[in-house]
C-alpha cells in the first residue's frame, strides 16, 4: 500500500491503533532510481501488509515511527546505513549500526545501485 | 576466535571437545586469554571490523604461536568471495600454519587438522 | 538478592530509554581502550542502568552481493548467513522467490522441508540449553546437551547429506528425498529426544546451580516485548501466542499440528522450559508429518529467470520470526533482497532487559535471547559513578558471573 509521505505516519498510527497491526517485521529501503522506496512490513496473523513511502534521492527524510512502534529504532538505523535515508524523530541517526567504523563519509551508502562493491573493499580494506 | 563467521564452523569446533570427539587427548584444551595460549583457531572472513581485534589478540600471544584457519571463510572467504565487507581470507592478515577446509569442516576433519599441526610444529622443532 | 530484583523498579526501567540525557559525558578515551565493542553497558554501582549496542561484527555484505549472484546461488549464500538456523534462512529466501512464480511447491517436498525445518529446530535448542548451562556455570549440563546433539546431526546427514549447512532446500522443491526405508530410524530417535527432554527439565528444576541464575532473572512483560517487536520463544515466554508456524503456515504446518508453547513468567527459567516443551512439540511433528507424507515427486524443475514482482516471506526459525522480501526485475539475478534475523528483532528486548541487573547476570540474559556467538565475545564497561571503564572478553565475564553467585567455587 503506497502512501504520500505527508500522510504516512497518520498511515501507520491508523494500522496499528485500529487495525491491530503493531508487530513491524521490518524496514526495507529500495534503490527505484530517482527515489529511495522505503518498505514497512507488518505482521499480523496471515497477513504482511507493506506501507512504502518514497523520498527523492535529493532529500532523504522520512519521519520516524519510534513513538509509534517503539521497535522500530533498530530498523530505521539500518536504512540510514545502507541507504542514506534520515529518520526525523530517531535519535540515533549519528551512529552507525552495521557499516564499519572505518567506511568513508564521503562514499556512497553500500545499497544504491551506483555504489561498486570493489570500491567498497578497497576503501574498508579487505582487498587482497 | 569468531572473526565474522556464521558459527558453523565454531560449533563444529566446540563439538570437537566434546566427549564424542574428544580433542583433549590430544592435549588441546580451550584457554580464556590469548596470553595463556599456543595456538590461535580463527573461523569466519575477518570484515574490517574484527580485524583489528584480530591481529590485537594474536600480539598478545607469547611466542611460540601458532595459527589455524578452520572453514573456507578463513581459508579464502568462502562463499562470500566478492562482498563488500567480507576478507578473502585469514592468510592476508596472519601467517596461517595450517588451514583446515570445509563448510564447516567436520570435527573429525578439524582434529586431524589439529593433529597435522601438532606434527609440524614437533617436526620444527620452533615457531615461524 | 531479592533486594537487587527490587532496585529494578528505580532503575527507571521505562518502556525505551533511548535518550543519553542521563549518562555523563567522558572524557578522551585512552587509545588503546578504544577496542570495538559489542555492547556498552552503563553502571551505577553494581547495577547496569543502560545498554548501547553496536553491532555490525557479523556484517559482510549480503544483500548487496545477493544483487550479483543468480537466484539459485544465492540459496546457497542466505544458508551461511548462520550455522545453527541456515535452513530457515534457505526456506525464506526459496518461499519469498516461489511467491513470485506461479509454480506451487509438490507436497511430499513441502513435508520434507517441514522436517527438515524441525530438526533444526531441535538442534538449536539443545544447543542452547547446552550454551545457557556453560555460561551459568553448570558445564555438566553443556557435555551431556551436546552429546544429544550429535544425534540430531547425524539425521540431518542422513537426510540432507551435511550436518550443518543443508543445502537441501531448492526453488519450487528440495534437493533430496527421504526414503522410506529411513522412516523408522528417524522416529526412533526423535522418541528417545523426547524423553531426554524430559529429563533435562527435571534437572532444570531440581539443580541449584540453574536455579539460583535462572529464576527470576529477566521479567519481561508482554507488553513491553509487543511494543518493541520482539519474536520467538522471547515473546512466547511472557504469554504472547505468536509463532509464524501457527499464525501463517508454510509448508506443510498447515496439514501437521503444531503446539504453540507459552509461559506466563517472562524469566530465563521459564525460557529453558519453553525450549525443551517446543523440542518435544517439534518430534511430535516429525512423527506426525513421517506418518503423513504423501507420495510423488519433491521438486519441479524451473527456469532460471523469475518474474518480476515483489514478495516478502516469513518462516519460525529456531529463534523467532525471519524475515525475507524479495524484488525481481524478471532477470537471472535478483533485484533486492532484504533478510531481518530474529536476532536483531530482539535486540531492543534484549537491552530493556538487562536494565535493573547486575554484571553477573549478564551472560545469562544476554543468552536468554539466543545471539550469535560473535556477539558475547566482547562487552565493555562503564562505571558512571567512579567514570571506570573496562572491557571483558566473555569468558572473564562468564567467570565473575560464576563467582559472584558461587564463591565457594573454584572454577
Amino acid at each position: 500500500m503506497k502512501v504520500k509521505l505527508e500522510n504516512f505516519k497518520a498511515a501507520v498510527k491508523t494500522l496499528t491503533e485500529q487495525f491491530g497491526m503493531s508487530h513491524l517485521s521490518t524496514i526495507t529501503g529500495i534503490d527505484s532510481g530517482e527515489n529511495i522506496d522505503v518498505h514497512y512490513h507488518f505482521w499480523k496473523g496471515d497477513v504482511i501488509t507493506s506501507v512504502k513511502v518514497s523520498v527523492p534521492k535529493s532529500s532523504r527524510h522520512v519521519p520516524s515511527i519510534i513513538e509509534i512502534v517503539p521497535g522500530a529504532i533498530l530498523y530505521e538505523m539500518e536504512v540510514h546505513d545502507m541507504f542514506g535515508v534520515f529518520f526525523d524523530g530517531n535519535p540515533w541517526m549519528d551512529r552507525r549500526l552495521l557499516l564499519p567504523d572505518n567506511y568513508p563519509q564521503d562514499l556512497a551508502p553500500p545499497l544504491l545501485k551506483q555504489t561498486k562493491p570493489a570500491d567498497i573493499r578497497k576503501a574498508v580494506g579487505v582487498e587482497r | 576466535m569468531n572473526a565474522c563467521s556464521c558459527n558453523g564452523c565454531d560449533i563444529e569446533l566446540v563439538a570437537a571437545l566434546t566427549p564424542k570427539y574428544d580433542a583433549e587427548r590430544f592435549g588441546a584444551v580451550l584457554v580464556p586469554s590469548p596470553r595463556h595460549a599456543d595456538v590461535l583457531v580463527v573461523t569466519g572472513v575477518v570484515n574490517p571490523q574484527t580485524k583489528d581485534r584480530l591481529i590485537r589478540i594474536y600480539e598478545q600471544m607469547p611466542e611460540p604461536k601458532y595459527v589455524l584457519a578452520i572453514g573456507a571463510c578463513a581459508c579464502g572467504g568462502g562463499v562470500f568471495k566478492g562482498c563488500y565487507n567480507a576478507g578473502q581470507g585469514i592468510d592476508n592478515i596472519l601467517p596461517v600454519d595450517m588451514f583446515v577446509p570445509g563448510c564447516p569442516p567436520r570435527p573429525e576433519a578439524i582434529l586431524y587438522g589439529l593433529i597435522q599441526l601438532l606434527a609440524k610444529v614437533k617436526g620444527n622443532g620452533q615457531s615461524k | 538478592m531479592a533486594e537487587r530484583r527490587e532496585t529494578r523498579k528505580e532503575a527507571g526501567a521505562g518502556l525505551i530509554q533511548y535518550s543519553t540525557e542521563n549518562l555523563v559525558p567522558f572524557g578522551p578515551i585512552h587509545p588503546a581502550l578504544k577496542e570495538p565493542e559489542y555492547f556498552k553497558l552503563y553502571l551505577r554501582g553494581e547495577m547496569i542502568v543502560d545498554v548501547v549496542p553496536r553491532i555490525g561484527y557479523v556484517h559482510r555484505g549480503l544483500e548487496k552481493a545477493a544483487e550479483q549472484r543468480r537466484w539459485t546461488q544465492n540459496t546457497f549464500m542466505f544458508e551461511r548467513t548462520c550455522g545453527i538456523c541456515s535452513f530457515a534462512h534457505s526456506l525464506a529466501y526459496v518461499q519469498a522467490v516461489e511467491g513470485l512464480t506461479p509454480y506451487e511447491v509438490p507436497r511430499r517436498g513441502l513435508y520434507i522441508r517441514l522436517i527438515v525445518a524441525e530438526l533444526e529446530r531441535i538442534h538449536s535448542h539443545l544447543l542452547w540449553v547446552g550454551l545457557l548451562g556453560h555460561w551459568a556455570g553448570f558445564d555438566t549440563l553443556f557435555m551431556w546437551v551436546w552429546r544429544d546433539r550429535e544425534i540430531v546431526l547425524d539425521l540431518v546427514e542422513a537426510i540432507a547429506g551435511n550436518r550443518i549447512h543443508k543445502s537441501i532446500a531448492a526453488i519450487a522443491g528440495v534437493k533430496r528425498d527421504i526414503p522410506d526405508s529411513m522412516k523408522n530410524k528417524i522416529v526412533e530417535r526423535t522418541k528417545y529426544l523426547a524423553d531426554r527432554a524430559y529429563f533435562y527439565k527435571h534437572i532444570v528444576d531440581t539443580e541449584s546451580t540453574l536455579l539460583a541464575r535462572t529464576r527470576k532473572v529477566g521479567n519481561l512483560k508482554a507488553e513491553t516485548a509487543q511494543k518493541l517487536c520482539a519474536v520467538g520463544p522471547l515473546v512466547r515466554c511472557a504469554g504472547l501466542a505468536r509463532d509464524v508456524r501457527a499464525d501463517d503456515p508454510y509448508a506443510a504446518y498447515g496439514d501437521v499440528p503444531i503446539d504453540v508453547v507459552t509461559r506466563t513468567e517472562g524469566d530465563v527459567h521459564s525460557l529453558l522450559h519453553l525450549r525443551l516443551d517446543e523440542l518435544v512439540v517439534s518430534a511430535n511433528a516429525i512423527d506426525y508429518a513421517l506418518e503423513h507424507m504423501p507420495s510423488g515427486p519433491v521438486r519441479l524443475k524451473i527456469p532460471p529467470t523469475i518474474p518480476a514482482g515483489e514478495y516478502a516471506s516469513h518462516v519460525e526459525a529456531p529463534r523467532g520470526e525471519l524475515f525475507y522480501f524479495v524484488k525481481s526485475g524478471g532477470g537471472p539475478n535478483p533485484e533486492r533482497v532484504k533478510v531481518r534475523t530474529p536476532t536483531l528483532a530482539n535486540l531492543p528486548t534484549a537491552l530493556e532487559l538487562l536494565k535493573g541487573y547486575t554484571m553477573a547476570d549478564v551472560p545469562v540474559v544476554l543468552t536468554a535471547i539466543d545471539p550469535c556467538f560473535g556477539c558475547m565475545d566482547r562487552l565493555s564497561f562503564v562505571d558512571l559513578d567512579s567514570q571506570k571503564q573496562w572491557t571483558w572478553t566473555g569468558e572473564e565475564l562468564r567467570q565473575f558471573g560464576i563467582r559472584y553467585y558461587f564463591p565457594e567455587r573454584t572454577i
